[in-house]
C-alpha cells in the first residue's frame, strides 16, 4: 500500500473521528446545562435521578457504556438494531459527556457569589433573566479551562468508538497496521489526534482570551 | 484485555437481567437455556432464506485486524481470502452481501443481536465446538513459535525464562492459557506479553523487547513475508481448523453456506481464490 | 409612609433575629440603623428588600400590603407578579456592592432598566449617564468594575438602584467593605441625596454620619428596636443603659 493510499483510506477515518467529536459536543454541551439545572431542581425525585444517571456515567467504562447503548435494545426488548450502530455511539457519547460537563456546570454555578443572585433579584431580575444574563455568562468564563480539558480528552475518547467497530481514524490504523506490518498508520494517526488537539487548543485560547475583558 | 471484555459484557448483560429479560450471556452462548435460543431466532428472521433469495442480505461478520482472511488491503479496500470466499457464496446464490466489520471481542453479542449472520475470520473451531453452529472446516492453522535466527532458542524448552508475546483474543493465546493446551508451558515462560495486535508484538520482537511470540502460522507467514530474520521453531504449539460459526438455531443457513462451499470447490473459486493467498494456501484443505 | 413594617418576626432555625420589630419610613426621611453585629440590622433590611422572607408580621409599600399574617399566624406574600411590583419600590446597595463584573459600569446601570423596565435604550443611557455624572464618575462609564476602586464601585451600585427610581433606597453597610479613605466618597453622595430628599434607611457604623445626616435613628440590639428618635436625643443622651454603652465604644 502507499502512502497516499493509506492517508486517503485514514481520511475517511479522520473524518469520521470529526464526526463524532462534533455530534458529541453539539449534543452534551447543551444537554449538561440541562442536566446540571436538574441537579439542582427543587424536586427530590429529579434530583435524586439526576444524580444516579451522573454517579452511573461517570462510574463505569465510556466502552461499557457504548455497547449497552448499541446492544441493549437487543437483550432487553429484542428490537432489533440494524442501522443502530452510529445513533448508539453517539447516543452513548452525548449522555456521558453529557454527565461530565454537568458536573463542570454544577461547579461553576455554585462558584458565583450568592450577591449576584440578591444583586439582580433586587433589581428585579427573573429567574430565567437571572441565570440567563447574570449567573451564565459568569459560569461560562469560570468553566473554560476544565471544558478545555474534557474536549480534548473527547477528541482522544473518539477512538473508543473502536468497541462497536465504527471505522473512526484509530480502529483504521489499527486495521491498516495489521494488514501492512507497519507502524505508519499509527504515526499518521498521532500526528491527526495532535493536531486535532492543537486546533481544539488554539480555539479553546482563543474564547477565553475573548473572555478576559473582565475579571 | 479478553477477560475486561468479558466482564463488561458479562456487566451489561446483567443489566438486561435486572430488566427482567432473558439474558444471553454472550461470552458462552453454549449455555444459553432453550428459551433464549428461540429469542434470538426472532431477531434474526431475515437470516433464513426462503424462496426469494435475491433479496436476502447476508450479514458477513469479520475482524478487519486479521489479515489475510480479512483486513484493509493495498488500495485501501475490505478484502480477504474469508472475505472474497463469502462474496462469493453470496454471488452463487443471488444475496447481497454486507460486510459487517465488528470489534472481535463483541463478536458473540454481534452475532446474537443479529447484526451479523455469521463470524467468518480465520474463526477457530478447537475449544468452541459446542458454542456455534460450524460449517465445515475450510483451512487449518497451526500454532507456532517465532523467533529471531540468532536468538539461540531451538525448542519450546529454551523459552524458560524468556519473555514470550502473544495477541489478546487469538488462538495461541487461548492455547496458552488453557490448561490442556500449553498452560504448563506457558508457566516457564519469563513472562506473557499480552499485545493489542501482532504488528507491535512484531516489533517488539525486532527490537529484542520480548525473545519470541506465540502466533498462529498463517498470520506468522504474513508478519514474516519480506523478512528474513525469523524462523519457526520445529516444534508445533498447537493445531486448529477454521470454519464460519453460525447462530445454533440457523441450521438452514449454515447448510446453504455449506451446500455453496462444496460447489465453489468444485468449479475451482476455492482454489482461484486461495492462490491469490499465497500465506495461506498450503492450509486451504477443501478439496484436497 | 413609604414603606410600614408590622410585627415582624423572623428566625433562622431556632434562632429568633428579629423579634417583633415595627417601624415605618415617611417620605423624604432619612432613617439610620445603628447597632452591634448580630443585632438583626441587616436582616430586617433582607426582610424589607424581600431577600428573605417573614415568619411573622405585615410589609406594606405605599399603603398596599406586600405581605402579611394569616389567622393561622404564617406569613403569606402576594403572589409572584405582585411581588415583583412591590420590588421596583425599594433599591438595596449592598456591604459587597454586588455589581455585575461581565457588564460595563453603564451596563450595570442600563441592563435592568431595559430587561426588567423595559425602557428604551436611549432613555436608560440618559439616566445612566445623568446619575454617573452626579457620582462625579461619568468618565468610568466604559469602564468594567474590576478597574474601579471599591469607593467608584459603590458609587456605581448606588448609581445602579436609584436608575430603576425606586421609592426607597437601602442601605447595607455600605462603606463596611471600603479602606478608610475611601469611605468619604461614599458618605458624601448618600449625604447629597439626602439633600434631595431622597427616601433612605442606612444601616452603618459610621456615627458622626449617621447623626449629621439622618432624621431619624433606630438602635437595634438582640433582634428589637431598643431605643430610636431624633439622632440628637439618641446620641448626645441615650435612656436606655444598652445604647449608651453601644455608643461609649464608639466614642474613644
Amino acid at each position: 500500500m502507499t502512502l497516499s493510499t493509506m492517508l486517503s483510506t485514514m481520511a475517511g477515518g479522520m473524518l469520521k473521528t470529526c464526526g463524532i467529536f462534533v455530534l458529541t459536543l453539539v449534543g452534551s454541551l447543551p444537554l449538561g446545562m440541562i442536566v446540571a439545572l436538574l441537579r439542582r431542581s427543587r424536586f427530590t425525585v429529579i434530583r435524586g435521578i439526576v444524580r444516579v444517571y451522573i454517579s452511573v456515567i461517570r462510574g463505569t467504562p465510556l466502552m461499557l457504556q457504548l455497547l449497552v447503548w448499541y446492544f441493549g435494545p437487543f437483550y432487553l426488548f429484542h428490537w432489533s438494531i440494524r442501522g443502530w450502530r452510529f445513533p448508539a455511539l453517539i447516543l452513548g457519547f452525548i449522555l456521558n459527556y453529557a454527565a461530565y460537563f454537568a458536573e463542570i456546570y454544577r461547579g461553576g454555578i455554585e462558584s458565583i457569589p450568592a450577591g449576584q443572585y440578591e444583586a439582580a433579584q433586587v433589581l428585579g431580575y427573573s429567574k430565567t433573566q437571572t441565570f440567563m444574563r447574570i449567573i451564565l455568562p459568569q459560569v461560562i468564563k469560570r468553566i473554560m479551562p476544565s471544558v478545555t480539558n474534557e474536549v480534548i480528552t473527547l477528541v482522544k475518547d473518539t477512538s473508543l468508538a473502536f468497541t462497536l467497530a465504527y471505522q473512526e481514524v484509530f480502529s483504521l490504523a489499527k486495521q491498516i497496521s495489521a494488514s501492512q506490518t507497519s507502524f505508519m498508520p499509527f504515526v499518521i494517526a498521532g500526528v491527526f489526534y495532535f493536531v486535532a488537539n492543537y486546533a481544539v487548543e488554539f480555539a479553546m485560547e482563543r474564547i477565553e482570551k475573548a473572555l478576559n475583558y473582565y475579571r | 484485555m479478553k477477560r475486561t471484555l468479558a466482564c463488561i459484557l458479562a456487566l451489561s448483560m446483567t443489566a438486561a437481567v435486572f430488566a427482567g429479560c432473558t439474558a444471553i450471556p454472550a461470552a458462552a452462548p453454549a449455555a444459553q437455556p432453550a428459551e433464549a435460543v428461540e429469542e434470538t431466532a426472532a431477531a434474526s428472521e431475515e437470516a433464513a432464506p426462503a424462496g426469494d433469495e435475491g433479496t436476502f442480505v447476508f450479514k458477513h461478520g469479520f475482524d478487519l485486524d486479521y489479515p489475510p482472511y480479512s483486513y484493509i488491503d493495498d488500495n485501501g479496500q475490505t478484502g480477504g481470502f474469508d472475505v472474497e470466499m463469502a462474496q462469493a457464496v453470496c454471488e452463487y446464490y443471488g444475496w447481497t452481501y454486507e460486510a459487517v466489520p465488528f470489534n472481535w471481542d463483541a463478536k458473540d453479542a454481534e452475532l446474537n443481536a443479529g447484526s451479523c449472520d455469521c463470524i467468518w475470520s480465520g474463526f477457530t473451531v478447537n475449544g468452541r465446538e459446542d458454542d456455534y453452529l460450524w460449517s465445515m472446516p475450510y483451512s487449518d492453522n497451526t500454532q507456532m513459535i517465532m523467533v529471531k535466527k540468532d536468538s539461540g532458542i531451538a525448542s519450546l524448552a529454551d523459552l524458560e525464562g524468556k519473555a514470550v508475546g502473544v495477541q489478546t483474543s487469538t488462538s495461541a493465546y487461548d492455547l496458552l492459557n488453557d490448561e490442556e493446551g500449553q498452560a504448563e508451558l506457558a508457566k516457564t515462560f519469563g513472562s506473557l506479553e499480552v499485545y493489542e495486535t501482532y504488528t507491535i508484538a512484531f516489533n517488539d520482537l525486532k527490537a529484542g523487547a520480548i525473545d519470541a511470540i506465540a502466533i498462529d502460522v498463517t498470520s506468522g507467514n504474513y508478519l514474516m513475508s519480506g523478512e528474513t530474520d525469523f524462523a519457526y521453531l520445529d516444534e508445533e504449539l498447537g493445531s486448529e481448523q477454521y470454519a464460519i460459526g453460525f447462530r445454533k438455531d440457523d441450521q438452514e443457513l449454515c447448510d446453504k453456506v455449506n451446500a455453496a462451499l462444496e460447489a465453489l470447490v468444485a468449479d475451482g473459486t476455492y482454489d482461484a481464490i486461495g492462490q491469490k493467498y499465497p500465506d495461506i494456501y498450503n492450509y486451504l484443505t477443501l478439496g484436497k | 409612609m413609604i414603606v410600614e413594617m408590622n410585627n415582624i418576626r423572623k428566625r433562622f432555625d431556632k434562632l429568633e433575629v428579629i423579634k417583633n420589630i415595627s417601624f415605618g419610613v415617611d417620605s423624604g426621611e432619612v432613617v439610620s440603623i445603628i447597632g452591634p453585629s448580630g443585632s438583626g440590622k441587616s436582616t430586617l433590611l433582607r426582610c424589607a428588600t424581600f431577600l428573605e422572607t417573614i415568619d411573622g408580621g405585615e410589609i406594606l409599600y405605599m399603603g398596599e400590603k406586600a405581605a402579611y399574617t394569616d389567622e393561622s399566624g404564617k406569613a403569606v406574600y402576594v403572589h409572584q407578579h405582585e411581588l415583583h411590583h412591590f420590588r421596583s419600590y425599594c433599591g438595596l446597595v449592598f456591604q459587597q456592592f454586588n455589581l455585575f463584573p461581565h457588564y460595563s459600569v453603564l451596563k450595570n446601570l442600563t441592563d435592568a432598566q431595559i430587561k426588567v423596565q423595559h425602557r428604551t435604550r436611549d432613555e436608560a443611557e440618559e439616566t445612566a449617564m445623568e446619575l454617573l455624572g452626579k457620582m462625579g464618575i461619568a468618565d468610568k462609564a466604559q469602564a468594567y468594575p474590576y478597574q474601579l476602586s471599591g469607593g467608584q464601585q459603590q458609587r456605581v451600585a448606588i448609581a445602579r438602584a436609584l436608575a430603576m427610581k425606586p421609592k426607597i433606597l437601602f442601605f447595607d453597610e455600605p462603606t463596611s467593605a471600603l479602606d478608610p479613605e475611601l469611605t468619604g466618597e461614599v458618605l458624601k453622595v448618600i449625604r447629597q441625596l439626602a439633600e434631595e430628599k431622597m427616601t433612605m434607611v442606612v444601616v452603618t457604623h459610621e456615627m458622626p454620619f449617621a447623626k449629621a445626616v439622618s432624621n431619624r435613628v433606630l438602635f437595634m440590639d438582640g433582634g428589637v428596636i431598643v431605643e430610636q428618635g431624633d439622632p440628637k436625643e439618641v446620641f448626645d443622651d441615650p435612656k436606655e443603659e444598652r445604647t449608651r454603652q453601644f455608643l461609649r465604644v464608639f466614642e474613644r
